[in-house]
């Protein structure tokens, strides 16, 4: 009894008939009222939410997953896997804020600043470095993707030279549209700057691991409660992305529905709608664009 | 379904193609600004109005128009353009 109330519901909402004007539910100018309220409330709900104010913009990308990808595709090549450097990081961290403060989106600053400058005054001394930049994409794979894609990006990644990397994911605006930056440093150390690292750890090493107790203690609850909050703000972006997909998905579902029956009913013409055929050629090409909306630009 | 397809699109194949058109010029347009939100929202909006003046178009010349059908191209457009827009510009 009870899957016949089921299965009574979904004809109701998918295929046309008498009940519901022969014309599904789903398509209803009511239904696509509580769709535009909804879509709406999701406009206001994300644009106060905390997600997005205090952790930034739409943007699943995380530097653990930059770092992994990208020495993945450095496996794939054969060759060595880069150190994480956090003096390259904190190189591409600056470079990010130098372009968010002096609103440029390029390798080089409008005074002249240029990359090496970030590396050297993070205290990274090289022999060789490079940089990639990214802006406005959604997922970190995507990144990459475009990087491999790019013929001197893919250089810089598959470059043998290089044996650490750094990176930084930074949002804020530039030319006045909230933007997320991805730069990413390559590096090598120099072998003079190599030698005296090595003497330097050496001393620094005892004095270190006395302390290494109380710092994991004291800095052990921000970072969990970091780590926390930066998941909610990918899974969010994720959520969206897919809810966007589904909800498309389930509407080109249902037009086919409606266009199949209601043809094979023969009321196609009786019934005073819009074009499901014109409806579906639309949703087709915002599907395309959700996907090229996800890829941002590289430099 | 198929025939009531082939029907429509050599019945209205101006409409179509023009419909077609622009949604490739849309894409053209998207990839030609990626990474450059505003630019892209804006060319999302251009496309969305696009479609709501076709629909428009479409049923006068088909001589069925009407409000509701207005208002059912107005909704499609608008759900999409509010949805895209927070992940445009969130």
């Amino acid at each position: 009894m009870k899957f016949f109330g089921l299965k009574n519901f979904f004809h109701h909402l998918f295929i046309p008939k008498e009940e519901n004007n022969f014309r599904s539910k789903l398509l209803h100018l009511d239904f696509l009222s509580f769709y535009l309220l909804l879509a709406l409330i999701f406009t206001f709900l994300f644009k106060t939410t905390p997600l997005y104010n205090i952790l930034g913009y739409a943007t699943d990308i995380t530097i653990q997953k930059l770092y992994e990808l990208t020495n993945k595709e450095r496996e794939k090549y054969n060759l060595p896997p880069l150190n994480y450097n956090e003096k390259l990081s904190l190189a591409a961290y600056q470079k990010a804020l130098d372009m968010f403060n002096k609103n440029y989106w390029a390798h080089f600053g409008p005074n002249g600043e240029t990359p090496w400058q970030f590396i050297l005054n993070a205290g990274y001394e090289y022999e060789y470095a490079g940089e990639n930049l990214a802006k406005n994409f959604l997922f970190s794979e995507n990144v990459i993707a475009a990087w491999m894609d790019s013929k001197t990006h893919r250089e810089n990644i598959l470059r043998k030279d290089y044996t650490d990397i750094g990176f930084a994911v930074v949002n804020g605006t530039l030319n006045g549209e909230p933007t997320t930056l991805v730069v990413q440093m390559f590096g090598r150390p120099s072998s003079i700057n190599l030698s005296k690292k090595l003497t330097e750890t050496q001393q620094v090493f005892a004095s270190e691991k006395k302390e290494t107790n109380k710092k994991t203690i004291a800095s052990s609850t921000p970072q969990v409660l970091a780590k926390k909050e930066k998941n909610r703000a990918v899974a969010a972006t994720k959520f969206l992305f897919n809810f966007n997909l589904g909800f498309i998905g389930l509407l080109m579902l249902t037009l086919i529905l409606d266009f199949y029956f209601a043809a094979k009913m023969g009321v196609l013409k009786l019934r005073l709608t819009g074009k499901n055929f014109a409806h579906f050629i639309f949703l087709g090409f915002i599907v395309i664009g959700l996907f090229i909306i996800s890829r941002g630009a590289i430099l | 379904m198929i025939n009531h397809i082939k029907k429509e699109i050599k019945k209205h194949a101006f409409d179509y193609l023009l419909l077609f058109t622009c949604g490739v010029f849309f894409l053209l347009a998207l990839n030609l600004f990626r990474g450059e939100r505003l630019l892209e929202f804006i060319v999302l909006l251009i496309f969305v109005s696009f479609y709501i003046v076709w629909g428009v178009y479409h049923h006068i010349i088909t001589n069925n128009f009407h409000f509701k059908i207005v208002l059912e191209y107005v909704m499609i457009g608008f759900i999409l353009l509010f949805l895209l827009k927070i992940i445009i510009l969130p």
